[in-house]
């Protein structure tokens, strides 16, 4: 693969839109990838981990991004990528997880998953307020975690795609959000709002 | 991205009315700040952006796909006997791939192409292709198979692809 030269001008800029970036991918610029790959990768990574897939969340991640490079010149509405990666995901990763439960039903296998590992137990952070939130979004109900996750995602995800993602009727998808986070709230400690430090510094996904 | 101010009190007890249409701000600050850790807390892996940067290098334009249409499994239907013998079907006009995956201590796929025809198929991972013949019935058989993506390519006599299949995790 030729790496690409360093002057690449305007693509990080957030006025090129995907669909013009998608077009460039399509004709062989490989930057124009690279910045899909920026821009998503955090999308794609944060719902993949939510089904608790152990290493073959590497895997899930890989497929979604393989099928975006055999889809590329498919993708009839360019505005909609982050639903349609959205998608890819959830679906490619609860394939996943229904393979792995049925042969672990049936066989002694070597699993590659870990299935009672929860992706939470494995992370860490110095910032308390963070720690503490984790710490009450791992107490949470898979299916309060599942919606929260995809509530929080950069870019944001629509109503519509997270209703349809989750096979529930869009108009309870506020309701289910505000009971998700007051379970939330009622699993942080008291008082965590004063003593927050400011965020330890800037949002990375921005 | 600023969260302040963060206030996490849990002003609805005092409140017994449902906030359902009006969520408050001091919820949309605590998902900020969820969204946040999550990110901080568990960032996407260099290697798992290196992959999907990589993953370019498949991309396919105008090569016809051939869509999975079948796997056993995903069904719900218990057959629990046959778990460790998976039954995928791929089609694209005209063809079907119908693949049996074995897992028997390693993976084996046993392919077939219908209709039947000798051709060369390819077993693309994304860092790895093999290829094998299919037979006068259209069979063909890959050992050993690594886990990962991958995909099957049926290629013309030409060696010019003629079909693949979408990417799968077998």
């Amino acid at each position: 693969m030729t790496e690409a030269p360093a002057a690449a001008p305007r693509l990080h800029s957030s006025r090129m839109d995907v669909g013009d970036l998608l077009r460039r991918v399509i004709e062989g610029d490989q930057r124009a990838w690279d910045e899909l790959v920026g821009r998503f990768g955090g999308l794609v990574w944060s719902i993949a981990r939510g089904y608790r897939l152990g290493t073959l969340t590497d895997d899930v991640v890989q497929t979604v991004w393989l099928r975006l490079a055999e889809n590329c010149d498919r993708i009839r509405d360019p505005e909609r990528l982050a639903a349609w990666l959205a998608t890819t995901t959830r679906n490619e990763a609860l394939r996943v997880a229904t393979k792995q439960a049925k042969l672990r039903s049936v066989s002694d296998l070597p699993e590659r998953a870990d299935a009672s590992a929860s992706s939470l137990d494995e992370i860490v952070t110095d910032d308390d307020t963070l720690h503490h939130v984790l710490h009450g979004f791992a107490l949470l109900p898979a299916s309060d975690q599942e919606l929260l996750r995809l509530l929080c995602t950069v870019p944001p995800l629509d109503y519509a795609t997270i209703g349809q993602m989750l096979g529930r009727p869009i108009g309870s998808i506020g309701p289910s959000r505000d009971r998700a986070l007051a379970k939330l709230k009622k699993l942080l400690p008291p008082g965590l709002d004063d003593r927050h430090p400011r965020s330890s510094g800037k949002d990375d996904a921005k | 991205m600023t969260h302040e101010p963060i206030d996490f009190s849990d002003d609805s007890t005092d409140d017994p009315r449902d906030v359902d249409d009006q969520p408050t701000p001091n919820d949309d600050d605590l998902l900020d700040v969820l969204g946040h850790a999550l990110r901080v807390a568990d960032p996407v892996p260099g290697n798992v952006l290196d992959g999907a940067r990589a993953a370019f290098a498949w991309r396919t334009i105008d090569t016809e796909l051939a869509e999975l249409v079948f796997d056993s499994s995903q069904e719900s239907s218990d057959v629990r006997a046959e778990a460790a013998k998976r039954q995928i079907t791929f089609r694209a006009p005209g063809v079907e791939i119908e693949v049996t995956v074995v897992e028997n201590g390693t993976r084996r796929l046993v392919g077939q192409l219908v209709p039947p025809a000798m051709l060369t198929v390819e077993l693309a991972g994304d860092d790895e292709v093999r290829s094998a013949e299919s037979d006068q019935f259209g069979r063909f058989t890959f050992d050993a198979v690594e886990p990962g993506p991958v995909r099957l390519v049926v290629l013309g006599a030409d060696g010019t692809p003629i079909v693949q299949t979408e990417w799968i995790l077998f």
